[in-house]
């Protein structure tokens, strides 16, 4: 029998080791995964820096072999092969998912906690060790008898089955133990969203962003096993002499190709969805009313999601699949745009006679629409299977993915940071700077990647550390946009501190007004170890239903 | 969900022929039906399928295979591990003569707790924490009741508990608990 006494016990106050090494609270870990994929971000920035100075004028300058005149091609292979892993691995998901879904999922559905903390735990600490492991594999023994392994963040086979080195293992362990620390995190919020939703909160009654993290870890659970069947296979083709992909024993590197884009393509989601829940969030908040079409918002998320399943062969027309078989793909993937629309116009028709307060959130989640909606327009242009044998590996792609994830889901990242910056520390960011990193990053961004598209209509590959004199200009104007977009993330890590050490403390709970009505503005700023111990009731939540 | 279930306890502790007069059920909130677990397994099960189809019969099919099957058993093992985290009852008889808590924890263990209703005590601190914390005190101890309830779920037993200890004190047939009897 559950003595009363032993129940009403009052907030304990661990150590920092205790805390911060051992945690099982969901709070704690989230901040975790935000801090860890922030320091892996600026080292993948900084590759990305390193590269972008490198192509900003013709011929090779920086990047060359011990004797200061051969081109080094294995170092830039390496370099976009680590900027790629890490941020589709280790930096985006882990922070919109792994960061903001564990802080916020649970406050948002009025949960104590994470249904396995342990696991939750467990599953951070391998995400821990997998980015370890990637950046180790960047400064270990690969191709060419150099470090690191050059083979893009795709892994084809047969180039990475050949390729040098213990680095590539390296790097297969890296996704192996991140993959693996991902699904059972998948697991842990599905079983959190399904099973531990506050009394009355139906799943048509669950907020958005709580809906994005069930999509994504959804998306997680079906795809990752994939990828993880597949780059075992790769690796027991490097070490094991078996041929999965080796046609010389029956394989099939094809093969290789559509299982890694069924892993890939719904993982472009992965990224992106979480991201529509934050916007949503931010653009009611600060249009001053709810969400509009919340039912289609949900269903758009989940149409994504499925869609994603059945249109991963757009990523590899030109591997010499059927004319029928590339319609298909085509027609699949253009049909992507009616649910991304959907979200799309009603994040408009929210903001739409609204009383807009443009805050620093706001400005991310308004530059998200706008940079979000370029990226899908090219997504379009380049599912038309005729269109892309152009386009194939130009700078056109590198664009276009650049404006969907760098652009749209480090947005997502950076509107949630200065959404729930308060929250989450109790203190506010400085809105000066917080718009001026904004208008740095935007303006940066745009003008790196917009002359990208010029680039590839120009017939500019990618994936080259050098180019013909003919694509300079665009070329230069690129990396002075990278440069600034660079030091506006140096900028952010500067408002991060100025917030932490000096910001002015927040005491007011929903502090952005009524319109952030989920139930984490129902708490303390920071709220408090332990939350919801008692179930919330339907009127802390559901006071205007469907904000 | 959570709920309050009036008509009747299960697997009484101690056995006696006449019915109590009052008998309640509490148990915690969990959102997801058996219905909705079948409709998620069977859901992620078509959707593994997928890849797996038109590999079947393939090395590559035979490589994918484990890895899609240990998927879907972790996702079913951890759901109904949750669901049995959540699966903690507490039944409460109530005899003129005899009051009866029974908790039964996930693990399997069986907690009893039995005191004169004439001398029990039951507290609602509106102000406790968690709010309206509800405590029955007798026999010697004081225990909590129904601490995973909404606090409104839980002014509402404290009332109909209250009204019930009343009815049990002041019925005709009252007599000493003895609870070697």
């Amino acid at each position: 029998m559950a003595d009363a006494a032993a129940h009403a016990h009052d907030d304990h106050h661990p150590g920092f080791f205790t805390r911060w090494f051992l945690s099982t609270n969901h709070k704690d870990i989230g901040i975790l995964y935000l801090i860890t994929s922030a320091v892996l971000g600026l080292i993948s920035v900084a590759f990305t820096m390193y590269m972008r100075l490198e192509l900003m004028e013709p011929g090779v300058q920086y990047m060359l072999m011990e004797d200061g005149i051969t081109p080094n091609g294995h170092l830039w292979n390496v370099m976009i092969t680590a900027h790629g892993i890490l941020m589709m691995f280790f930096v985006v998901i882990p922070a919109l998912f792994g960061g903001f879904g564990n802080y916020f999922m649970p406050l948002m559905i009025g949960a104590p906690d994470m249904a396995f903390p342990r696991m939750n735990n467990l599953s951070y600490w391998m995400y821990f060790a997998g980015s370890a492991l990637a950046v180790l594999s960047v400064v270990s023994p690969g191709g060419d008898q150099q470090l690191g392994s050059g083979v893009g963040w795709v892994l084809y086979a047969p180039l990475s089955v050949r390729e040098g080195g213990y680095s590539m293992d390296l790097a297969i362990f890296a996704v192996h133990v991140s993959g693996a620390s991902s699904i059972l995190g998948a697991i842990n919020m599905i079983t959190t969203f399904l099973n531990m939703r506050a009394p009355g909160m139906t799943l048509h009654k669950a907020p958005l962003f709580a809906w994005s993290i069930f999509v994504t870890a959804f998306l997680i659970l079906l795809s990752l096993p994939v990828l993880a069947g597949a780059i075992t296979m790769l690796l027991t083709d490097r070490n094991f002499g078996t041929t999965f992909f080796d046609p010389a024993g029956g394989g099939d590197p094809i093969l290789y190709q559509h299982l890694l884009w069924f892993f890939g393509h719904p993982e472009v989601y992965m990224i992106i969805v979480p991201g529509f829940g934050i916007v949503s969030h931010v653009i009611s908040t600060f249009s001053k009313k709810p969400v509009f079409g919340y039912l289609g918002m949900v269903y758009a998320m989940i149409g994504i999601g499925v869609l994603g399943f059945v249109v991963w062969a757009h990523h590899m027309y030109t591997v010499g699949m059927s004319h029928t078989q590339q319609a298909y793909f085509m027609l699949a993937t253009m049909v992507i745009a009616v649910p991304t629309g959907i979200k799309i116009f009603s994040w408009i028709a929210t903001m739409w006679g609204g009383s807009i307060s443009f805050k620093t959130p706001m400005l991310w989640a308004m530059g998200f629409i706008f940079l979000f909606t370029v990226g899908g327009v090219t997504g379009v242009v380049l599912s038309q299977a005729g269109v892309d044998r152009a386009y194939h590996d130009t700078y056109y792609v590198v664009a276009h993915f650049h404006y969907v994830m760098s652009l749209g889901a480090v947005f997502c990242i950076f509107a949630g940071v200065y959404y729930w910056m308060a929250k989450m520390t109790g203190r506010q960011y400085p809105e000066t700077l917080g718009k001026i990193h904004f208008w740095m990053m935007f303006i940066g961004a745009n003008i790196t990647f917009f002359p990208q598209h010029f680039l590839g209509r120009q017939g500019m590959p990618r994936r080259y550390i050098d180019y013909p004199e003919q694509f300079s200009l665009w070329n230069e104007v690129s990396s002075y946009g990278a440069f600034l977009s660079g030091a506006s993330f140096l900028l952010f890590f500067y408002i991060v501190y100025v917030t932490v050490t000096k910001g002015e403390k927040v005491t007011e709970k929903a502090y952005w007004g009524e319109h952030s009505d989920t139930l984490e503005w129902t708490l303390p700023n920071p709220p408090p170890a332990h939350t919801f111990e008692t179930l919330p009731t339907p009127d802390m939540w559901d006071k205007n239903p469907h904000h | 969900m959570s709920a309050i279930e009036t008509a009747g306890a299960r697997s009484p502790a101690v056995s006696r022929c006449e019915p109590p007069l009052y008998a309640v059920t509490l148990w915690p909130h969990q959102a997801l039906s058996p219905r909705g677990f079948a409709v998620v397994m069977g859901f992620t099960g078509a959707m593994l399928c997928v890849p797996l189809i038109p590999l079947l019969g393939t090395a590559v099919g035979l490589g994918l295979a484990p890895f899609l099957v240990l998927t879907l058993g972790a996702l079913g093992f951890f759901l109904r591990r949750n669901a049995r985290d959540l699966s903690l009852h507490e039944e409460l008889r109530l005899w003129p003569d005899l009051v009866e808590v029974v908790r039964r924890e996930p693990g399997g263990g069986v907690r009893t707790w039995q005191a004169n209703p004439y001398w029990v005590r039951l507290t609602l601190r509106p102000d406790g924490r968690p709010e309206n914390y509800l405590t029955l005190k007798g026999a010697g101890r004081e225990i909590e009741l129904g601490a995973f309830l909404s606090p409104e779920e839980r002014a509402d037993l404290a009332e109909e508990l209250e009204n019930a200890l009343i009815r049990a004190r002041t019925h005709t047939d009252a007599a000493p608990h003895r609870p070697d009897a």
